[in-house]
Formats: C-alpha cells, structure tokens, sequence
C-alpha cells in the first residue's frame, strides 16, 4: 500500500519555508544585533530539544526554528541569563513536556514571550520595522496554496480588525501580521473544526482592538497577550463547534 | 496515482483457470467445510458454511473440482482451490416462491431463504462494525453503491447497461421486498440510472475520493449518536440478485480493473469472484519485482485471490532495497511515541467534511472510545480512514485504531 507525505515534519518545512523572507527582512533590518540575537535562540532552543530527544526519545522537529525566530524578533529586551532562562522555559513548558510540536496547546514562542515580558515588565518592547509587514505576505501565499494556514482563523481575524477599524483599511502593522499568521494560526494549535477556526481568529481581532482602545502599550506586547488568550481559548471554541454540530444535527433528524 | 481516462472500452472476459478464497477478514465465520477434495462443485453450491450462524453460506464462485479445502485456526481460515471445468453447469436455484413475494411486494421468507442459499447475503455489509447482518436481521435503510471513487477504481456504470439494467430493476425490487425502509441509490453525477420512487431515492456525490464512500453518503445524510443499522451493498452485487432471480442461477463475473504502476497497460476484465490474480496480471507486467493488491492502493491487501468484495486489482512496483537507517533514527523510532497529525486542508479533504474529524481523530489516536462514538465512530469503517492514513502516513494507522475501538465497542454491547 503506498503512503503520502504530508506527515509532522512536511508540514513543519513548509512552515520554516514560509518563516524564510520574514528572517531574511528583519535580519536586514537589525542588522548583527539581530543574528546575535537569532543564534542565541536556536543554540538554547536547540539544547532544550536535544535533552528531550536524548532523555525521552521525542523526535525535534523543525517547526522549533520559527518559533526560535519569533521569540528573537518579538521578545522584550532583557539581559542575557535571563534571556536564556525564558527561553528554555519557554521551549520545555510550552512544548516539550506536551510532547513537542502538534501536541502542546500553545506555541512555546508565545510562552516564552510572555513570560518574559511578566517576568520583566520594564523590559523594552521591540519595535518591527514596516517592511517586515510586507514579508509577511509571501508567507501567507505560500501557506496557503500548501493548504497549511487555516485560512478561516486568519479570514475572520483579518474581518474583525477591518471592522473595529471603521473599514477604513489601515495596514494592521507588522506585530498583529506576525502574529496572527504565525502564532494564532499554527496548524498545530490553532482550533481544528471550521466553526472553531473562525471565533479563534474573531476572537484575536477583537481582543487586539479591545486592547488597542484601552490599554498604552506596544503593539508587539498587546498583540502577543492577545494571541496567548486564544490559544488559551481553543480547546474551549472547539468543544463548542462540536456542541453546535451535534445540536444542528439533532434539529436536521429530529 | 492518476485515474487513466478514458478507461478502455472493450471488456475482456476472463476466467482464470484457478480461484481460491479470499474472504474479508471482517467476515468473522467459523467455517465448516461441505465439499471434500476431489469432489466437482457447480457454481453456486455452498462450500463452507459458518458454524454458529447456518444460514450464511459460502458458495463456489465457478464450476470446477475441488482441489484443496483446508481449515485453518480456529477455523477462521480457509484455503480453498477450485480449478475451472467448463463443462459444469451453474447450480439452478428454485426461484419461483422468491419471486412470487417480489410481484407481491411484501413480506420476504423465501426471497431471505434464497438469498442465503446462493450466497448473496454475504454480500452485505451492515454498519456498524461492517459485519455481514444476521439471517433474521432487518436493516433501516439499504444503501445501493453504484459509483466507486477509490484510486484506478472502475466505474461501476460501465456494469449496469443494457439488460442488466433490467436485473438491477428486479434486484432493487427484491431489496425493497426484503424490508419497509427506503432504500438510498449512491451514483455521480451523471443522469440518473433508476427511477427514483417512493421507497428509492437517489443520492449524488462527485468524482473525488473519499465522496463516493458509503460512509460519505452517511456522514451527509446522518449524524452520530443515532442508532445506525445501515446495510450497504454494490450495485454489481444488486444486478447478481436480479440475475439469480429472473434466470435462476448466480452470474458468473464481475466487473474488475487491473491496473497500476507495476502494469504495462490498464485493463478491465469480467472475471468469476476469487479469480487468480497472478494470472490476472501475469502477462501485462512490467519487469521487476511487484506487489499485487487485491483492491485499491489505499486499502488494497496483498493476496492471491480477488477479495470477497474487491473490485480492482492495483499492481505496484516493490522496492525492497531500503537503505539502512541510521542507529539514532531508528532507536528514536523505536522509542518514541508516534508524530502526531497537524490539521493541514489535506487531511479536512481526506476526512470528507461535514464532522469534527480531527477532534475524532485525537480520540481514536488516544484510545478514547466513547467520545469517538459520539463523534461518529460508528458510521465509520476502515475504507473511510484509508485517505486520511494515505495523506498522513500515519503510524500506527487510523483504520487500524478505528478497528480496534469498534472491535471495543462491538464487545461491549
């Protein structure tokens, strides 16, 4: 009997080749601060996975390399021991003790963000550069035409933020397309049900915009909290399209 | 693997000089034999019948002599061989009570009694579970497959022309005669192929697998949780049943494509069921070494004999020589618990749609047999999972773990 390939670590490359021009424009955008960074993230992250390959027979896979890139792109300043620490625990306890990629509920770049953003609330927020919007863009084509994005979650997003932003179709910023086409719409934690997958995006929408009108904070930090809630929030938005489907199908057959 | 459009036009009829047995391992019998060796068997004469339940009967799939019966453990396996001999003629069944009660329309003892004397009532399947149905059982709707989208399938179509037609009319008539419910015809999108009536309802899917499955038709047309007692049969089979009832005795071939990469050319052949498949392909391979399925590339089975329920033969190139992994790949494979499945748009397209297939998925994968019930579990067979194990290589696979929760729930109950 023959056998496909679209198993873990396929969709994982394609999900790395998507992540290429985004690395490529902020690399050229900040530089050698910015690879110094990078390779920071992929050594500590690398270990993590490593220990857990050796110690638990749990393959590495290489979705661990975006996500090793966005916590270099979007985590707060801080100093470098720290930086390591939540790191680590970022990749352990939002991944690995779950199992590693396509098991865990969150994506280990959203934990290890956030925690060190709790840990160190003066820390700087970084600031993304324009064109990192634009590279943004080739990745979600590519996604899609792989069929890897759910393309749900990022259209009921996208429909929201347009209109909490009075239709006026202002360009999100890079921090929100970032996050949304990388964090909140992971394949392997973003909801899997049709239904479920269009609150999860709504939901990020409407958190960002809430957050947008009351609260003064960097867009990167606002848009990170908000994709933390939904990944949050999923496991919930999918017992409630399964509630909705066995609802429906009580109406249909009486 | 694409589907050779158009398909030839001209259908061999072959009958190989061999058939054996080849039954679904789901047809869980416990055989006992009824024919010695040496002994010369009619087509249509029973040959085995099951222990426990009598009235389910195995029958010789051609005219010939008897060259070897053996049973095997726990006499759930046969190995049978029956070597062709023209000169038998089909056993004739006495058909004329049978088709009194189908004029009439009402009631069935005899029509039962028929069918399960020539072997025809082995070629339902019931979900769930996907077991044959018991003598006396009676199902809520029938469901009549007359198109088939599995990979380098033949059209089921191309079988019902001209005056089989007619015996597919005489067969559904036998069909609704069987029981009260409606009963579901399952084609393309093409014209219609029988009249749609009262009790006969057609229902359409397009050309894509998995959406001429039966348990697509279902997932459309049902939800979970309900007390499915489904019986689905092929259309082929439907025409077999109008066979036997107007000339008295059982067809002697179905339609069947050989094909695949391992073959030269794409044939269709009418060859008798059990039909030697080595023959079957033997002199349109390509060189090299091959693996002949008994069914589709998706959940095709290796074997000698054309399967109970088969309706294609896929020949595939084997590649023997894998090269040897690497000590660390292969202790981590060995070690490590499987990948999990990402919910790419293959997969929602591999699952057909219209249910919560990867929350079913995760449930199966952990082993979680009520929650997989109330998902749908129980609509499903192994067929409906091959595309999903096809697209995510996974392992272990999905139809097995399906399996193995229906076999759980099955016990239980």
């Amino acid at each position: 009997m023959i056998r496909g390939i679209w198993n873990r670590e396929t969709v994982a490359m394609v999900w790395v080749a998507a992540a290429l021009p985004l690395a490529v424009t902020w690399l050229l955008a900040e530089g050698s601060a910015g690879a110094i960074r990078l390779l920071f993230v992929l050594i500590v992250g690398g270990v993590c996975q490593a220990m857990f390959t050796v110690i638990r027979a749990q393959r590495p896979s290489l979705a661990g390399l975006v996500s090793a890139l966005l916590i270099a792109m979007l985590a707060p300043q801080v100093g470098p021991l720290q930086f390591a620490l939540g790191v680590a625990f970022g990749f352990v306890f939002g991944e690995l003790v779950f199992g590693g990629w396509g098991r865990s509920v969150l994506s280990p770049a959203v934990v290890a963000i956030m925690f060190l953003g709790f840990a160190f609330p003066a820390a700087a927020w970084p600031h993304l550069p324009v064109q990192i919007e634009w590279a943004v863009f080739p990745a979600v084509v590519l996604l899609l035409a792989f069929g890897v994005l759910p393309w749900r979650a990022l259209a009921g997003a996208v429909l929201v933020l347009v209109i909490a932003g009075g239709f006026a179709l202002p360009p999100f910023g890079s921090a929100v397309a970032v996050v949304l086409v990388f964090i909140v719409c992971d394949p392997a934690i973003c909801a899997t049900s049709p239904l479920g997958r269009w609150l999860a995006g709504a939901l990020f929408g409407l958190l960002f915009a809430l957050f947008g009108s009351v609260w003064q904070a960097s867009a990167v930090q606002m848009a990170v909290c908000a994709a933390l809630l939904v990944s949050l929030s999923i496991p919930l938005l999918d017992e409630l399209a399964i509630a909705v489907w066995r609802l429906s199908g009580r109406f249909r057959h009486g | 693997m694409p589907t050779p459009r158009p398909w030839p036009q001209a259908v061999e009829t072959v009958i190989t000089t061999e058939a054996g047995l080849n039954l679904d391992p789901l047809i869980d019998i416990r055989m006992e034999a009824l024919v010695q060796p040496g002994d010369t068997v009619a087509l249509g004469r029973p040959v085995l019948k099951d222990r426990r339940r009598p009235e389910l009967l195995v029958t010789a799939p051609m005219g010939g002599r008897v060259v070897q019966l053996e049973l095997g453990a726990g006499r759930r396996q046969a190995s049978l061989l029956i070597q062709h001999d023209e000169k038998v003629r089909p056993h004739q069944f006495d058909v004329r009570d049978a088709r009194r009660e189908c004029e009439r329309g009402s009631g069935g003892p005899a029509l039962r009694d028929l069918l399960q004397a020539s072997g025809m009532w082995m070629r339902f399947r019931s979900r769930p579970f996907g077991r044959v149905p018991a003598g006396y059982a009676v199902p809520a709707l029938i469901m009549v497959m007359a198109i088939d989208t599995k990979p380098l399938a033949p059209d089921p179509c191309l079988a019902l022309k001209g005056e089989t037609l007619d015996h597919l009319k005489l067969g559904l008539q036998a069909l609704a005669t069987l029981f009260d419910g409606p009963i579901r015809f399952c084609q393309d999108d093409g014209p219609a192929i029988v009249e749609e009536s009262d009790r006969i309802r057609i229902a359409r899917a397009g050309p894509l697998h998995p959406a001429g499955l039966a348990g697509s038709f279902l997932r459309r047309e049902f939800r979970s949780g309900q007390n499915l007692n489904i019986w689905e049969i092929s259309a082929e089979d439907v025409v077999g049943i109008g066979h036997l009832l107007s000339e008295g005795f059982l067809p002697a071939t179905r339609l069947v494509s050989v094909a695949g990469p391992g073959l030269r050319e794409t044939r269709l052949v009418r060859c008798q069921p059990g039909a030697d498949l080595r023959e079957l392909c033997h002199a349109h391979m390509k060189p090299g070494p091959h693996t002949i399925l008994s069914g589709s590339a998706l959940d095709g089975r290796e074997a000698r004999w054309l399967g109970w329920r088969a309706r294609q033969v896929t020949v595939l190139e084997r590649r023997d020589t894998k090269p040897q992994p690497h000590w660390l790949e292969s202790a981590l494979r060995r070690a490590s618990r499987p990948e999990p499945v990402i919910a790419t748009s293959a997969v929602e397209h591999a699952l057909g749609g219209a249910m919560p297939g990867m929350a079913l998925l995760r449930a199966l994968a952990i082993g979680d047999d009520e929650t997989a019930a109330e998902l749908g579990a129980l609509s499903l067979l192994e067929e409906d999972l091959a595309l999903v194990d096809y697209v995510t290589a996974a392992s272990p696979r999905f139809a097995d773990l399906l399996r193995a929760c229906l076999d759980r729930i099955e016990a239980m109950t």
